[in-house]
């Protein structure tokens, strides 16, 4: 037998310890304001997303387009379980106080957010999954509306508060340590989201690299060789979709604590969109990818190119173009060179143990 | 012109053998709206026999093979197999399920896993075969099964010679490599039937007698019964216990090679009707 | 009964039209490329907002309209030339993702432009009258609507049983490669078949926006995924099958916005349910019944993969 050398596996542990420790580390250090930190947090929660979705679109080749239907899911989920008891009169105001009138476990809660969006994606799943490709991703498109609508239906207002915003269950900021007079003593607020996602990204990690994640990939490559080589393409197709919804509605509950408020009409389709082209930029079927490309989204709409939207004044030159919009058709333009000229994305199906590995020839064409 | 030889062509009865029969198509059709790809076609093949499908391009052969592995489901007739039923007019089952009572496939047209290693395309294969569920899969609690997998595909590349190329991508191999691979591919699947399309497709001649060596290797250490479909007669006549000659759809001889090949009725089919 | 019905059937019927000629546009594209152009109903968007400007502009009515219309087409043209094009070999979920992408370019650009503010719609004059028509007050769009797809469908039918080129779109959606080997050119089929649909789309935001007369960057989202289900219900590739499917889904949409109202008056229901918000989602629990019972929809054709 082969022997496989140790040095990638243990250079990737270390670069995600590292990393984990600057986070801590950053965040008992720098002003909690910091900009930092906002895109630690969403593009935490964003990777996690990314990830999800890349699972099903990278990895199994079925092209989906209800993401953002099971995070609405997972977030409303979370928040319905985790508002505090005490708080409910005031949240379901136009609905005596709404139906639910007890809180559970912050970590309960998440996982419960996972297995309703799993449960939801096992229905859905049944008569969408048997569709090809582009009749697949606009049905999970259309099933991802209808949970709007349903969701903002007003005879759901006693369990979803209809059309109104469901708020004050517990956010990240709740994670800081706080001493007996309320001031923070330890700051947890962006390592414990960078846990979650972390813990779930892991999961997949270890999903694709079984037995189980080579019969994906497999259904991926050739559905017609996969199934003569015995994988059954329903069971494993309705598995990766029931996973990936899971974590996309765990991913969806961490978006509501990074909002502090949930509604269902920032769910869009366009949200969909989004994270589909942050797979694409990191690299259909780079777990990797997914990762780098979510922060890097996220730094550069939130952070980076906010210049692009305020008036920038250069000795007496006005410079022209920027005014608010002009960072969204900067970042439409940069996808659609990354879409039409580098397909691959940042990492094409490589992920971080492979760069310190040495280069596999590349395909016959 | 094409009508005419069409009529001509008579079907000829399958004949009875000693062997244990392992496969038996039992007149079996096979249309699509109104083509007849495969015509009342009744053939069998015994246990530890190699049996080739022979016939002009479009004669129906591929089509047959996808009716044994129920990537079709026939129009009528039955497909046995240690003769129980898996197919026919009224029962359908997924390919997946075929593959799991012990038929592997190759294809003509190669179908590897071209996102895969060489290796990863094996391992992939013995999917079927495993205990483990998903849990213990993705918590890694499987650690014995994954070692014995890990041997046995190891094994396989040997087998064909791959070894070398294990960690390299599956579609980087040359045409000939990529061929081993897919039989030895279908050969993780555990089968006691192995179906093979166009096995020698593309290859030279010296690569074609070392394939028809390898066929009769492996069937002997698998313990395997061969089914394949050929047009390299040098191959067919080598190493095939029995021949069945499909000409557009319908059977028109079958019998060992010399039978077959002396058959007047196979060389107006290959060399088409002139005398009319 | 028939009182309270009948304003919900008409605008049933007007959208239903506008939504047709927005489908015509999927389905054709579909039925050559294989392609469900999601930038298709920010087209239709843009036509809108391209008519905001000129109008604005003083450029007078007679001439701003077939004005927009062509520029409309020209952009379909461009957009098919830019980002489809480069992708024709590639996977088919790229040139998925690259119309992902266009529709969101679209909708940005238009942010830009607007500063993502409601631009009022300018005033047709004739179609923008009220008129009465039994029991109802509506505008001459709505009568205008039917009469108008019908007549461009049937000119549309003409074209493609007729001309040259009609033939050669014909003989490229029934298999691509053959087409190819036979010397019709594959790019002005496609591109022609662009600025068809483009152009179509553009005649039906003119319509559409003097019923609803505010666009948005977001205003095409809606009516482009309704008009696809429309295509998909006809039967994907069929344009007979859009303009049915799209009339079938204006016309149903409108009576459930009207459920209330109607259950109500027939003292079926005592107080309101508050069907209307479900006249979108109804539209794609549609999708998904027609996706699953009968995927080829109303008039389409079967296809099988190959071995």
């Amino acid at each position: 037998m082969r022997k496989k050398s140790r040095k990638p596996a243990v250079l990737t542990w270390i670069i995600v310890a590292v990393i984990y420790a600057a986070v801590f580390a950053a965040e008992q250090l720098l002003p909690p304001s910091s900009m930092l930190f906002t895109v630690l947090k969403k593009g935490a929660t964003y990777a996690l997303v990314a990830v999800s979705m890349n699972l099903l679109n990278g990895f199994t080749g079925i092209f989906s387009l209800g993401q953002a239907g099971f995070m609405m899911i997972g977030a409303y989920v979370y928040a319905i379980f985790t508002i505090p008891a005490e708080s409910r009169p005031v949240v379901y105001q136009y609905y005596d106080g709404g139906l639910i009138q007890f809180s559970l476990p912050v970590v309960v809660a998440l996982v419960l957010a996972g297995l309703a969006a799993a449960f939801f994606a096992f229905l859905i799943g049944l008569p969408v999954l048997r569709l090809k490709s582009d009749y697949l991703a606009i049905a999970t498109l259309g099933f991802a509306e209808i949970m709007r609508v349903l969701i903002q239906w007003n005879n759901m207002g006693p369990l979803t508060n209809g059309s109104n915003m469901l708020r004050l269950y517990p956010s990240f900021n709740d994670f800081n340590i706080r001493n007996a007079n309320g001031e923070v003593t330890v700051y947890l607020s962006t390592l414990v989201p960078f846990l979650i996602a972390g813990v779930c990204i892991g999961l997949i990690v270890l999903l694709l690299n079984s037995g189980y994640g080579r019969a994906l990939k497999s259904i991926r490559d050739d559905e017609i060789a996969a199934e003569a080589m015995g994988i059954n393409l329903a069971h494993h197709k309705r598995l990766s979709f029931c996973i990936s919804s899971f974590f996309a509605g765990v991913g969806g509950a961490m978006l509501a604590m990074y909002q502090t408020t949930v509604q269902a009409k920032f769910f869009t389709t366009a949200m969909t969109y989004e994270i589909l082209l942050i797979v694409v930029i990191g690299g259909v079927g780079s777990v990797t990818g997914s990762v780098l490309s979510s922060f890097l989204f996220v730094a550069a709409s939130e952070w980076w190119l906010r210049f692009l939207d305020e008036k920038q004044i250069i000795g007496s030159l006005e410079v022209p173009l920027l005014r608010n919009g002009f960072r969204l058709v900067v970042f439409s333009i940069i996808i659609m060179v990354v879409v039409l000229f580098f397909r691959k994305g940042i990492m094409g199906t490589r992920e971080l143990p492979d760069l310190f590995r040495e280069k596999r020839k590349e395909a016959v064409k | 012109m094409s009508e005419m030889s069409e009529m001509d062509i008579r079907t000829v009865p399958d004949m009875k053998t000693d062997g244990e029969t392992v496969l038996q198509l039992d007149h079996l059709t096979m249309q699509f709206g109104g083509v007849i790809a495969v015509n009342d076609f009744s053939m069998h093949i015994d246990r530890g026999e190699i049996v080739a499908l022979i016939g002009p391009n479009g004669a129906g052969k591929t089509t047959a093979f996808n009716c044994v592995t129920s990537v079709y489901q026939p129009t009528r007739g039955r497909i046995l197999f240690h003769g129980k039923e898996i197919g026919s007019e009224r029962m359908h089952r997924t390919p997946d399920r075929i593959t799991a009572l012990g038929i592997a496939r190759t294809f003509q047209n190669i179908r590897l896993f071209s996102g895969m290693t060489v290796f990863d395309n094996i391992m992939t294969a013995m999917h079927l075969r495993r205990k483990s569920n998903l849990f213990t899969q993705v918590l890694h609690l499987n650690g014995e099964e994954e070692r014995k997998n890990r041997e046995t595909a190891w094994k396989l590349l040997e087998t064909v010679g791959l070894t070398e190329a294990a960690e390299e991508l599956a579609t980087s191999l040359p045409y000939g490599k990529q061929r081993l691979l897919e039989i030895a591919r279908a050969l993780a699947t555990e089968p006691t039937l192995l179906l093979l399309d166009e096995p020698a497709a593309g290859m030279n001649p010296q690569e074609t007698d070392e394939l028809g060596q390898f066929i009769v290797r492996i069937k002997n250490e698998f313990n395997l019964t061969v089914f394949m479909i050929e047009h390299h007669m040098n191959l067919v006549m080598d190493i095939s216990d029995r021949i069945y000659v499909l000409d557009f759809g319908r059977p028109i001889a079958n019998g060992t090679p010399e039978e077959v090949q002396q058959n007047p009725v196979v060389i107006a089919a290959y060399l088409g009707v002139e005398e009319e | 009964m028939w009182d309270t019905v009948f304003p919900y059937l008409l605008s049933g019927i007007s959208v239903g039209g506008q939504y047709a000629l927005i489908a015509i546009g999927y389905t054709m594209v579909y039925g050559i490329l294989r392609l469900i152009n999601f930038a298709h109903g920010d087209v239709f968007m843009a036509a809108g907002i391209i008519m905001v400007y000129i109008a604005a502009s003083g450029i007078p009515l007679w001439i701003s309209v077939p004005l927009v219309l062509i520029i409309t087409a020209a952009v379909g043209f461009v957009i098919e030339r830019v980002a489809y094009k480069p992708l024709r070999s590639a996977p088919r979920m790229s040139a998925m993702i690259s119309a992902i992408g266009v529709s969101y370019t679209l909708q940005n650009l238009v942010l830009y432009i607007t500063g993502g503010l409601n631009k009022q719609y300018p005033t047709i004059p004739v179609i923008s009258d009220s008129v009465r028509i039994g029991p109802a007050t509506t505008k001459v769009v709505t009568i205008v609507t039917p009469v108008l797809v019908i007549l461009l469908v049937v000119a549309l039918v003409l074209l493609i049983s007729k001309t040259k080129i009609g033939m050669a779109m014909r003989a490229v959606s029934k298999d691509f490669e053959t087409a190819q080997l036979m010397g019709i050119k594959i790019n002005s089929v496609i591109s022609t078949t662009f600025v068809i649909g483009s152009f179509l789309a553009g005649v039906g935001s003119v319509l559409y926006f003097t019923n609803y007369p505010t666009v948005i960057q977001t205003s095409g989202a809606m009516p482009g995924l309704k008009a696809f289900v429309a295509a998909v219900f006809g039967g994907i590739g069929s344009i007979p099958g859009a303009v049915v499917g799209a009339f079938i889904i204006g016309i149903m949409e409108n009576l459930i916005k009207g459920l209330d109202v109607i259950l109500f008056k027939a003292g079926l229901v005592s107080k309101p349910l508050g069907l209307a918000i479900f006249s979108d989602a109804f539209t794609f629990a549609l999708l998904i019944i027609i996706l699953v019972v009968k995927p080829t929809g109303l008039f389409g054709e079967k296809t099988t993969d190959k071995v």
